[in-house]
């Protein structure tokens, strides 16, 4: 995993010695920071930005920043590449999500207790099979047919979609001799 | 820093005045409760009178400041005859009214004349002093200077707790980011914490102002506007924005949504309209038509202690 430290980014971008993410220029300014550094990682690459020492997100600058790189992470613009928010605080992680619900997208973040949680919107059924990938660390549609009692073909989708949505990772893998996709939490 | 009074604001006075009127109306109080007639005042004299204020908040302050500074890009400086009351006097230095109140008219008493008795206090209620907002790094600042008086002030006072002083801020931040984003143009700020009598309460007051193209011109760049009030109601209670993107014009929804949520009351002001959301604690019209044009927009929020 590819920490980006938002506070270092925000000091060498901006050098006005904030330590907040408000307006859109300024997000639009760390936004463009990001996209040329992801663009640089490997393929199947975890991006953490790290919120940790950000004080302050609005919802222009929560746009511009999570809402604007999901968008385009899904629109497959920076490759095969994941974004995880990192070390939010309650009120981060509400105004994040405001922007986030507002165009209908999802991310998973860690709070700053190490707790994982689905922000944004999601499908009540992929938010289930969601919090049992995050549970499970990694899982096969097969898990998940057993546990949720599940169809195959219901499982697998339903995983597809949560990789399509970039909020889990998918990897190849050996299970009793065959090859299956194995989902990962990110 | 005074009270507030809840007088109209204005009395009649025959005076002898050497400033060729001899019927005047005298202004006591100016706060966002009058306003229009601060305006239509301005607009029709070459002399503005605060010698009798005896109560002022951020909305009037900011209010003379824009008005001035909008008389003086067309080359007018009015004069203006500052108030007699200490207390107003001491208010407005630390609110830095000074500064800018020299810069857009001819002051009487002139500032150097002002006694050295008013300079301010360190125990101030002032939570941001007039601050002008023409780029970004304006509202890192004014977010930057909020923050580390928030608690002084937020906490103590308001008794906000740090969801809602975020909350604060975030409104703040959005609200100056209109004048950026929207206005093409520049805009003043101002934040007082003082004790409101009609509610016996403290509340904060945030007066945010800009002379720009106001809501309806702004929005009318993509979506019909019938008027003043339908672009200021279309942007605050539908998210409209200028821009066509999704992720545009839920600033003020938060904001809006902030001040629902603490009670608070807000009022926009642009061109000939103003539409208020008001508090059941509160009192004035919600939507106001045909008022005295004055261009770009007068933001007013009011948050009472919880």
């Amino acid at each position: 995993m590819k920490t980006y430290d938002l506070y270092k980014l925000l000091k060498e971008e901006l050098k006005n010695g904030s330590s907040d993410l408000v307006t859109r220029p300024s997000g639009q300014v760390i936004r463009e920071r990001i996209e040329t550094d992801i663009r640089r990682e490997g393929d199947r690459a975890v991006i953490a930005l790290d919120f940790s020492n950000i004080g302050i997100i609005d919802y222009s600058c929560a746009d511009e920043i999570a809402a604007k790189l999901i968008s385009r992470l899904l629109s497959n613009e920076y490759g095969d590449k994941y974004i995880l928010l990192k070390g939010l605080n309650d009120n981060q992680k509400e105004n994040i999500e405001v922007a986030l619900e507002r165009k209908d997208l999802a991310a998973v973040a860690e709070m700053r207790d190490g707790q994982r949680v689905l922000i944004g919107n999601l499908n009540n059924y992929l938010k289930e099979t969601l919090e049992l990938v995050l549970k499970k660390d990694r899982i096969t549609a097969k898990d998940i047919s057993e546990i949720m009692k599940l169809g195959a073909n219901t499982s697998g989708t339903r995983l597809l979609n949560l990789h399509k949505k970039r909020l889990v990772r998918r990897v190849e893998g050996v299970r009793n001799g065959g090859r299956v996709w194995v989902y990962e939490k990110i | 820093m005074p009270e507030d009074h809840q007088d109209e604001g204005w009395k009649d006075n025959l005076r002898d005045s050497k400033n060729d009127c001899r019927y005047n109306r005298i202004m006591t109080h100016l706060s966002d409760d009058n306003f229009e007639s601060f305006l239509s005042h301005i607009s029709a004299s070459e002399l503005i009178d605060l010698r009798n204020l005896n109560f002022i908040d951020p909305y009037g302050m900011v209010g003379i400041l824009e008005a001035g500074r909008f008389y003086h890009s067309g080359n007018v400086k009015k004069k203006l005859l500052l108030p007699e009351s200490e207390d107003v006097l001491k208010y407005l230095e630390r609110m830095d009214f000074f500064d800018y109140a020299s810069c857009y008219f001819c002051l009487s008493p002139g500032k150097t004349e002002l006694p050295d008795k008013f300079l301010r206090s360190s125990n101030s209620a002032v939570l941001l002093e007039i601050t002008p907002i023409e780029k970004s790094d304006d509202i890192h600042f004014i977010v930057g200077k909020v923050k580390k008086r928030a608690h002084a002030i937020l906490e103590r006072h308001l008794f906000y707790d740090e969801r809602a002083i975020n909350g604060f801020i975030v409104a703040l931040s959005e609200v100056c980011q209109n004048i950026i984003e929207h206005s093409e143009n520049t805009g003043l700020a101002g934040i007082q914490k003082y004790h409101f009598r009609k509610i016996n309460k403290n509340v904060v007051k945030i007066s945010v102002m800009d002379l720009g193209i106001g809501f309806k011109e702004s929005l009318s760049e993509r979506v019909a506007v019938k008027d003043d009030l339908d672009a200021i109601e279309k942007a605050l209670l539908h998210g409209v924005s200028r821009h066509e993107d999704r992720g545009r014009g839920h600033g003020l929804a938060g904001v809006r949504r902030f001040v629902n949520q603490w009670k608070g009351k807000l009022s926009i002001r642009s061109g000939t309209a103003k539409f208020s959301i008001i508090p059941d604690w509160g009192w004035g019209m919600e939507r106001e038509n045909n008022l005295l044009y004055f261009p770009g927009a007068q933001i007013n929020i009011m948050l009472p202690e919880v």
